[in-house]
């Protein structure tokens, strides 16, 4: 009864929340809406200026680019830089991306996956040892990269897969896991019991119970997890680079960190691919914002 | 799990709990083998030497690259450097964060949208983030060192504040701090907007001063999931790897000088004992903390 009655809460907060209707303005001063604005602005501008400045700097001709003062507001814009990005003479930015988003996308489907079902096992099912494991499960998560990088390059080089894509898919899919089990596990906690236990009495079986009735009231959470695993791939830099050695195999953060080690002068090209890798996570953001703020302890990803 | 062809005969509770462990017994197994494992390889690695050769078996050694260890200055200074990142960064983000969040905790125009933009740091790839931000502080034709040396006279132009030892760590603990404080706000933000509003209009009535109302009521309503924020970031920067490498390579904290000593160096043994010893570090940290954050 309690626990509906505070879900019942959360939603109308949420609501409110979303709507505006948090906190009442109307007894503000006009000096203290000063100081509101004022320090909303500089908040936006520290926050955003770095972003305004890439798209800038992405668009801008040489010769602006390298000459003093730095420009702020573009006199004249080009798509050179996207044209050099996109051309191979320079970089193979277009193969780096497709690796990226294989290695993404596989990953994140592969764990979300394997996942679901184990988080379905922790949040619904009754057996021995169940607290302790999903537990340990998330102590896991202690475990930092660092501390595995050497023993794991041992184990990838054992299994022959360094300078392969599928030594990132090994341990990506795995680091992921602990984040799914727990973001799933929370949601699948949240759906009501009743409507499962009325469907066992209708004479559905536990399988069927998941993929008839669970699954499918999951499956905003279940993307959403998905796109987070896809970011935590996409971002992965220590693993991808000692495991991958030749261009043809690189993600996006060795490329482009190999592009910056070139002697020329090459920010317009480097800020342009740091745009365009940043477009598929700021697409998924939109779609995950409401998870994040919704305090379903979406947030809570390693970073 | 015994042959399921007698399943008819198990009441539904075994069915339950056996169901249960084979749909968790694919992510056990994999987190065994690609976590526990290396953890516990890695453990009997730092007391060997690891060949070059992947044929060859590692060499016991016993305790020597601890004793390395301890006995050598750059070990030292790079734990020195980990705990004045970690410190700085972690406690800047909180504060930021909850700062912003109290910035929120109020209706206006465009709230939703604004609050999604403040999280973009977080969000952003970090190889985006690292790039910009080394371009805007390339000592040529960056947009700070524009600002600081020539417009506000502030340094030396010569100096690259990424490249110099001095001014590498503080710009790393910033940017550090920029890119994570939508974390804590995140984390902060369902809670502040929890706080009963009576509260305040009681002590308004009372007299309360902001201040007073800031210290008496929503510094105490929030320590617990500020005390949490604090850890989880803490956790998160005193092994932080690629933020910082991506940035400079002037700031070596100890997972900069694990990475190093294995890749650059080729002494994985070596390379072992150190990401142990920052492991041991941070569960001492954690544990006290954690025995001083509850009896707060």
């Amino acid at each position: 009864m309690s626990t509906k009655q505070s879900t019942y809460r959360h939603v109308v907060d949420s609501f409110k929340t979303a709507l505006g209707l948090g906190e009442s303005t109307l007894e503000t001063s006009l000096a203290e809406r000063v100081v509101f604005y004022v320090a909303l602005g500089l908040t936006l501008l520290i926050t955003l200026f770095p972003f305004y400045y890439m798209a800038l700097a992405s668009l801008l001709p040489e010769s602006s680019l390298y000459s003093l003062p730095p420009t702020l507001i573009p006199q004249d814009l080009t798509l050179e830089h996207y044209r050099t990005v996109f051309g191979p003479e320079t970089f193979p930015f277009l193969t780096y991306f497709k690796n990226s988003f294989v290695i993404a996308t596989t990953t994140a489907g592969a764990s979300v996956l394997v996942a679901t079902f184990g988080a379905y096992s922790f949040a619904r099912l009754d057996y021995r040892g169940r607290g302790v494991i999903s537990r340990g499960v998330l102590m896991v998560y202690m475990f930092s990269g660092i501390l595995l990088v050497v023993p794991m390059f041992q184990v990838i080089v054992w299994l022959g897969f360094v300078d392969s894509l599928a030594s990132l898919f090994v341990t990506y899919l795995v680091q992921t896991l602990p984040v799914s089990l727990y973001m799933l596990g929370n949601y699948f906690r949240s759906i009501p019991e009743e409507i499962e236990e009325a469907a066992i009495m209708d004479g559905y079986s536990r399988l069927e119970v998941i993929f008839k009735i669970t699954l499918p009231l999951s499956a905003p959470a279940i993307v959403a997890v998905f796109f987070f695993t896809f970011m935590i791939a996409w971002n992965e830099y220590l693993f991808a680079s000692i495991f991958l050695q030749s261009q043809s195999v690189f993600t996006l953060p060795i490329g482009i960190e190999a592009l910056s080690s070139s002697f020329r002068q090459v920010w317009g090209q480097i800020m342009a691919a740091s745009l365009l890798t940043s477009v598929p996570l700021i697409v998924m953001f939109t779609y995950l914002e409401k998870f994040m703020v919704e305090g379903l302890t979406f947030g809570a990803v390693e970073g | 799990m015994v042959s399921l062809t007698r399943s008819g005969d198990r009441t539904i509770e075994e069915k339950e709990a056996l169901l249960g462990y084979a749909l968790i017994a694919p992510a056990l197994v994999l987190i065994a083998a690609v976590i526990l494992y290396p953890v516990l390889y890695n453990v009997y690695l730092s007391f060997t030497v690891v060949p070059l050769r992947p044929d060859e078996a590692p060499q016991w050694i016993g305790l020597e690259h601890y004793y390395n260890l301890f006995g050598s200055s750059a070990f030292w200074s790079a734990l020195r450097t980990t705990i004045v990142f970690t410190f700085f960064s972690t406690t800047l983000a909180t504060l930021g964060g909850l700062g912003t969040a109290l910035l929120f905790n109020r209706s206006f125009r465009g709230r939703r949208y604004i609050r999604g933009m403040v999280l973009l740091p977080y969000v952003a790839p970090l190889i985006s983030v690292a790039f910009v931000w080394r371009f805007m502080l390339d000592p040529l034709y960056g947009i700070f060192p524009y600002l600081g040396s020539d417009v506000l006279g502030l340094y030396a132009g010569s100096i690259d504040i990424l490249s110099n030892g001095d001014t590498a760590i503080w710009s790393v603990i910033l940017i550090d701090a920029w890119r994570y404080f939508p974390f804590a706000f995140l984390m902060l933000i369902a809670r502040v907007q929890a706080i009963p509003g009576d509260m305040y209009e009681a002590a308004k009535i009372d007299g309360a001063s902001k201040l007073a109302q800031f210290k008496d009521i929503t510094l105490p309503e929030l320590k617990y999931i500020l005390a949490t924020v604090f850890l989880l970031r803490w956790i998160w920067n005193f092994n932080k790897f690629a933020d910082i490498w991506l940035l400079t390579r002037r700031v070596e904290t100890l997972p900069i000088y694990a990475y190093q000593v294995a890749f650059a160096n080729y002494q994985h043994g070596q390379a072992a004992a150190i990401s142990m010893v920052l492991f041991l570090a941070l569960i001492v940290f954690v544990l006290a903390y954690v025995a001083w954050a509850l009896d707060w």
